[in-house]
């Protein structure tokens, strides 16, 4: 029994649930038989990777839905071994080179050397080329996506690639410019709810429409999330109520928690307090930019007025400090504190007027 | 960053050559990109620079040029221009032996440069092609993207190009003038090519549309050379882009929009009705939904910026948001988070909105 | 100490004349005083007599060490036979230990060595494979002693590998006669490197065994193969290492012992040679010993220096017990040198405190050279001297950590109020402070840590010593300031510096609390934390990089895997997974919600803590290897927070005091400390 997101995954361009139009100009693209690189961009968990995969799939046909993970070991010019996770199918290779960290640009390189000077096992299959998948390309440095942009012209006879990514502003212009950037925006809360109703039929479980409007809204549209938070609502109860909770993450919740523990009292000993809390989160591997933007959510709806403004400007100089910087804990800290010394003084003004 | 945009031209021409070498058997639909399809044969093809075709042609009669440097936004066919000229000096047989393009991005160093160049340079050449008619005796180097080279490698250049002055002719090409050293500048003939005009582009873009049998409405046309700005390469991509997705329907200025990642202004008017009239909450829904849509925080700020220059704010206003902008634009190039980004743009726009000018 | 040591241990002949010249010079030229002023001979005819033995050691030699002995003992002829040999021999040498008694490690880790050794001599004969020793620690800590005694109590012969330098040297050397015979191997050797060598003599050292084996099964040819120094090939490509050592563990018959020691400023080789996967997969026994504790370095001093006043009569002058402390503290727990320096101060007639230097600094600057080479480090030299104050704690790096911290947290003042200054204007005022006492730079580089590590120290303890929410907020920004200059890793070399200097002088000055010298009286003691960062940030990517491997099949980027499918799947019961995911998945999906945030098991630093730890890289790299190094048990570790936390708190407090009499525990966070090298690789361009 897999998951539901894995289960119900579409697995066509007809049969993807919304974007159809999209769908649609993504068929013609494979029909039309001049396939360039393409540049899949949008926020976690509006189906990216299933677009991809259906669209390789109208490239390919149902071989490359045969995956097997590999462990390839390359071998930079500097003698240095790098170890990095693969999966593949006879027609396509996926991975994530920003898990290289900073040899990133020499897995690039070498992987698609690989892929583009390997013959195509079967020549049943009129496409003359092989498609790398490269993920999480907003991440890679930057050195690897100037390697990128030349690798991208050297081998476009024989390769193409998919970059896939969650936001274009990262990825440099040489490479937007040299790909069909694909939009893939977040679902609207009205089609997951339709997804959602979908595969619970499927299940043989009927779901209220209110609380599939709830878990569309909680979820933040995001589908993935809907349907893990679906299928946990499941374990939870069952047969749904339309006013059921609707189980949280841990980390969620936790980080609600230290939010209000920080609103409640401002002193140098809550802050320690706080600390403790904050390495709590990312010992369970909570990314630190993760933990500021669900901090200051919360805590912008603790305050009001011109004080949400200033909250939000100290929340982005500090994810911005954040991602430079090299502890996190400094730039983290350093928000809660500033935070804690601009809402003491509002309070305090509050009392006094 | 604008230099590397210029790669795109070798993009195209690669897999050409590719194909044209591979063993593949189906020949007659091979896809070539439309950037080189209707790429200029000649000097007087090339769209708009016509103080810089002018003087190119004078040369071109005398049969002599001097070392050139052509320089401008990306786009605007600087390439093209060079390529042309030489095809025109040459013809097609001897353009391959005369004619050598580096591209910077391919091999910088120095060494490599000097290498190339020495072992090209060397030969002499005749002063008749082989059809008979007259051609300057030398060969032509066009060194792309030349402001990407380092320091170093524009010294070295300075004193290969006097010692083959004698057999070749250099050719810079690159987008900021200023990134070249002061030395190899006084050595060559300076060219600007200005920014496309939009009524050229849409001549051109009409031209390739009616010769590609393509459908397209008017304003498709228009906002291709918008989303474009002045990047004809760029407008000529998005085309061929869209007839790609679009299969056998027409070109509607929606999909051009959509391909070019462009931001509806319907969203970006409504953002700035937000700022200045409505509340936090409000706003961060907007700029939530936004992103959700996955459009690009940069995208959103360089367009949000052309707006905000045409609203009615006063200039301090005006001065104190682009700054933020600046800011922002900055912090994102450095990997900070959009959402975040956004939000402080957005609260500074409101802030100044609700300061009565 | 690797360097300091290969040159003593390349050939052991070579070291008395290596040692012994500085000594004698330093003698004759005593010698040469004593001359002027007793015959008062002319100094030409003295300088012919007294130099060419220096410079010909070879073939004067004895009568040069008459001169010697003459020189350091003019009054006791009678004593110069009995002496003669002693003198030359370092004592560190003459007086290794003999016994286990005599050993001056903890008794639990010769006793673990022990049973090491003897488990795995027995096994030998079942031709088990080899088995791998790896002992770590500090210089000077009785590694070697230990192994060499153990050997030498269980019967067996330490055949041990030595860098070969040259080939002549390679001759001379009597284990190498016997492991390769030399008219048949020798000649070939010319040219194979080092690693083919090592490999060579791995193997041979088996084979030569088996041979004996063979012959006479007594339990003479019972035998551990010792390697101390690495050919340095293998400190670039520790895979090299991992191959032959795989084929020994296959091959191998008789126990192979490494040791390698913790360099002071932390450039982990042990770590980057042996990474944790390969010590498992290798079933390599990791033991590490810890500094030599003062009250047995005290022992095993008092006991030399009992032997050594016997023998000579009473005539070597014999340091008192208040001078063995200075010698003890001064060495932090390296035994070697604190023997040397013992033999120094009591060779010489110069007076003590001045002796005790010049050895300590030699020593610690040759230390730093053999490391990274940092120019804080050395440059700090030269001030301690004359800083009375830090006599001391300049010595004993230690010492310093918490004294520094405290320097800065508690940020004494200047107590004269009659502004002599202009004062601020009355819009500044709140900035007004008066005029510190320490030098807050000075502080950080005397605590011979890097800038960074020092910060995350301050970062640590500083909300303790503010009782502001304004001030905890400039503090942190500062804090958060020093981490951004530090940022770019192509210009950290030069902003480290900054980097400290904002950090230090902002907390200082953001404590306003403490901003005048008449209002700091209330500052009561506050104890002093070890940093957390490291260990978070260490379990962080350790934690990523586990879910990565192990939830590959669901092809999600980490966020999506970390955020979304974790958290869930804990909620959900889907039977689809191995124990592994289970047990990770309980572990990292689920966080101690409702209870009240438990503070982190705090360990407290005490003033015993040497601040030896170098960060140059730790963030940004991939994720360290893991390391064996004894982890600070209080660890914040799978985020169970001791709920009890004000016990926990309390009984670290406790410890503050007794720690002296116990081993200090210096690698707590160096463990965390894997450097790994930035490296640009050239791109070919074809």
């Amino acid at each position: 029994m897999s998951l539901w997101v894995d289960k119900y995954r579409p697995t066509s361009l007809g049969k993807l649930d919304y974007h159809k139009e999209q769908a649609n100009q993504l068929k013609n693209l494979v029909q039309c038989g001049d396939f360039p690189h393409l540049l899949v961009y949008g926020p976690s968990g509006a189906g990216k990777k299933t677009r991809i995969m259906c669209l390789l799939r109208e490239l390919y046909g149902p071989g490359v839905e045969k995956l097997r993970i590999e462990h390839q070991s390359i071998t930079a010019p500097s003698k240095k071994k790098i170890e990095i996770n693969t999966i593949a199918s006879n027609y396509h290779l996926e991975v994530n080179a920003s898990d290289a960290g900073n040899s990133d640009r020499v897995v690039i390189q070498e992987l698609i050397k690989t892929v583009a000077q390997s013959q195509q096992i079967q020549s049943s299959t009129q496409k003359e080329f092989k498609v790398v998948l490269l993920t999480e390309v907003d991440r890679l440095t930057k050195d690897a996506q100037h390697a990128l942009r030349r690798t991208m012209e050297k081998y476009m006879s024989t390769c193409r690639l998919i970059l896939c990514c969650n936001s274009t502003s990262k990825v440099i212009a040489p490479i937007r410019s040299r790909c069909l950037a694909v939009r893939v925006p977040l679902p609207s809360v009205e089609e997951v709810c339709s997804v959602l109703t979908g595969v619970c039929r499927k299940e043989g479980l009927l779901l209220p429409g209110e609380l599939a409007k709830q878990i569309a809204e909680k979820s933040g549209r995001n589908l993935r999330k809907a349907l893990l938070m679906c299928e946990a609502c499941r374990v939870q109860q069952y047969p749904f109520s339309s006013d059921q909770d609707i189980p949280e993450t841990d980390w969620e919740v936790y980080l609600r928690e230290t939010a209000n523990a920080i609103v409640s009292q401002q002193s140098p000993q809550r802050l320690l307090e706080v600390r403790a809390r904050l390495y709590e989160l990312l010992t369970h591997c909570i990314p630190p930019e993760i933990i500021i933007k669900g901090l200051v959510s919360e805590l912008l709806s603790n305050c009001d007025g011109h004080l949400k403004a200033e909250v939000a400007q100290l929340a982005a100089y500090y994810e911005h400090r954040l991602q430079l910087g090299s502890k996190a804990i400094y730039h983290l800290e350093a928000f809660v504190a500033k935070f804690m010394a601009i809402y003491k003084k509002f309070m305090e003004d509050g009392l006094m007027a | 960053m604008q230099a590397f945009l210029k790669g795109a031209s070798i993009q195209s021409t690669k897999p050409q050559k590719d194909k044209a070498a591979g063993p593949s058997g189906e020949k007659k639909n091979k896809p070539v990109p439309w950037v080189e399809k209707y790429r200029p044969k000649c000097v007087d093809e090339v769209a708009f620079q016509e103080e810089v075709v002018a003087v190119l042609k004078k040369s071109l009669e005398g049969a002599d040029l001097p070392n050139l440097l052509f320089y401008g936004p990306p786009g605007t066919g600087k390439t093209s221009t060079i390529l042309a000229a030489a095809r025109e000096l040459y013809g097609p047989e001897l353009y391959r032996q005369r004619v050598l393009e580096l591209n910077a991005s391919d091999e910088r160093g120095i060494q490599v440069i000097r290498e190339k160049v020495k072992n090209f340079a060397q030969l002499t050449v005749a002063g008749t092609r082989t059809d008979g008619k007259p051609c300057p005796p030398f060969k032509i180097i066009i060194l792309d993207e030349a402001d990407s080279m380092t320091n170093a490698a524009q010294a070295a250049l300075r004193r290969t190009m006097e010692k083959e002055s004698r057999t070749t002719r250099f050719c810079l090409i690159c987008n900021y003038v200023s990134r070249i050293i002061e030395p190899l500048t006084s050595r060559c003939s300076k060219f600007r090519f200005k920014p496309l005009d939009d009524q050229i582009q849409e001549e051109r873009l009409v031209e390739i549309c009616e010769k590609e049998n393509l459908k397209y409405t008017k304003e498709a046309i228009a906002a291709l050379v918008k989303v474009s700005e002045g990047d004809l390469r760029k407008a000529i991509t998005f085309l061929q882009s869209t007839a790609r997705l679009n299969g056998e329907k027409d070109i509607t200025e929606s999909i051009v929009i959509e391909i070019a990642g462009v931001v509806p202004t319907k969203m970006l008017n409504n953002l700035l009705q937000i700022c200045y009239s409505s509340t936090f909450d409000k706003l961060e829904i907007a700029v939530k939904n936004m992103i959700d849509e996955g459009y690009a925080a940069t995208q959103i700020i360089s367009q949000l910026h052309d707006m905000i220059i045409e609203e009615s704010l006063s200039d301090r206003q005006k001065s104190a948001i682009t700054e933020k902008m600046a800011e922002v634009d900055k912090c994102l190039a450095d990997g900070a988070d959009e959402y975040l980004q956004m939000m402080s743009l957005c609260s500074v726009i409101m802030q100044q909105a609700s300061q009565s000018n | 100490m690797s360097k300091l040591s290969l040159g003593r241990k390349v050939s052991s002949n070579k070291l008395s004349s290596w040692v012994e010249p500085s000594f004698g010079d330093l003698l004759s030229g005593s010698d040469l005083n004593s001359f002027h002023l007793k015959k008062g001979a002319s100094s030409g005819e003295t300088k012919s007599k007294s130099r060419p033995p220096t410079a010909d050691s070879k073939s004067q030699r004895p009568s040069k060490r008459r001169a010697t002995c003459q020189a350091s003992e003019p009054q006791c002829p009678s004593g110069r036979d009995l002496t003669q040999g002693g003198q030359d021999e370092p004592w560190v040498d003459k007086h290794s230990p003999s016994s286990q008694a005599e050993l001056a490690v903890h008794k639990k880790k010769v006793e673990e060595v022990e049973n090491w050794l003897k488990s795995h001599l027995d096994h030998k004969l079942e031709n088990k494979g080899g088995a791998i020793l790896l002992l770590t620690g500090p210089s000077g800590c009785g590694k070697t002693a230990t192994i060499q005694v153990l050997a030498q109590e269980l019967g067996c012969r330490v055949q041990e590998w030595y860098n070969p330098t040259t080939v002549s040297e390679f001759r001379t050397e009597d284990s190498f006669k016997e492991t390769f015979d030399p008219e048949s191997r020798f000649n070939g050797f010319h040219g194979i490197s080092q690693t083919a060598a090592f490999q060579e003599f791995l193997l041979r050292a088996n084979k030569y065994s088996r041979l004996q084996m063979i012959g006479d099964s007594g339990t003479s040819d019972r035998k551990v193969i010792l390697v101390e120094d690495l050919p340095n090939q293998f400190y670039r490509q520790p895979a090299s290492l991992h191959g032959i050592l795989r084929r020994f563990v296959t091959t191998g018959r008789c126990p192979l012992v490494f040791i390698i020691s913790d360099s002071l400023s932390g450039d982990s080789s042990s770590r980057r040679l042996f990474p944790r996967d390969v010590q498992e997969e290798l079933g390599i026994c990791n033991i590490s010993f810890n500094p030599v504790a003062p009250t047995s370095m005290m022992k095993v001093l008092s006991r030399i220096v009992a032997q050594e006043a016997a023998k000579s009569g009473g005539r070597v002058s014999v340091p008192d017990k208040a001078a063995l402390d200075l010698l003890c503290t001064g060495s932090s727990g390296d035994i070697r040198s604190a023997i040397n320096s013992l033999q120094f101060s009591s060779l010489t007639d110069f007076s003590l405190e001045g002796s005790l230097w010049a050895p300590k600094k030699g020593k610690a600057l040759s230390s730093k050279g053999l490391s990274k080479p940092r120019g804080k480090g050395k440059s700090s030299k030269g001030p301690d001297k004359q800083d009375s104050d830090q006599a001391i704690g300049g010595k004993d790096a230690s010492l310093f950590l918490f004294r520094a911290l405290g320097k800065i947290l508690y940020c004494k003042r200047e107590n004269d109020t009659d502004a002599k200054g202009p004062s601020l204007p009355a819009h500044l005022s709140e900035h007004q402070r008066d005029t510190l006492l320490v030098d807050p730079e000075l502080v950080v580089e005397k605590s011979h840590m890097s800038g960074e590590l020092f910060n995350l120290y301050l970062q640590q303890n500083y909300p303790e010593f503010f009782s502001d929410v304004d001030d905890v907020a400039r503090a942190s920004e500062y804090l958060s300031d020093s981490d951004f200059l530090t940022a770019d890793w192509s210009s950290r070399s030069t902003m480290r510096e900054y980097g400290s200097s904002v950090a230090t002088r902002g907390l200082i000055h953001s404590n306003s609390s403490r901003a005048r010298a008449d209002s700091q009286g209330s500052m009561g003691f506050r104890p002093l934390h070890k940093p957390h960062w490291l260990l978070v940030d260490k379990k962080y990517r350790e934690n990523c990089q586990a879910a990565q491997s192990l939830f590959t099949s669901y092809c999600l980027t980490p966020l999506g895997l970390q955020t979304e499918l974790l958290p869930y799947l804990a909620q959900l019961t889907n039977p689809m997974r191995n124990q592994a995911q289970i047990a990770f998945i309980q572990d990292v999906g689920r966080l101690p919600l409702r209870r009240y945030p438990g503070r982190l098991k705090l360990e407290a630093l005490t003033d015993r803590d040497p601040g030896m730890l170098d960060i140059d890289s730790e963030e940004e790299e991939e994720p360290a290897v893991p390391s064996s190094a004894p982890i600070v048990s209080s660890s914040s570790g799978q985020g169970e927070p001791d709920g009890s936390d004000d016990s926990a708190l309390a009984s670290s407090q406790g410890t503050v005091g007794d720690l002296p009499a116990s081993q200090p525990q210096p690698t707590t966070s160096q463990a965390l400390l894997e450097s790994e090298e930035f490296v640009i690789e050239e791109y070919d361009s074809d």
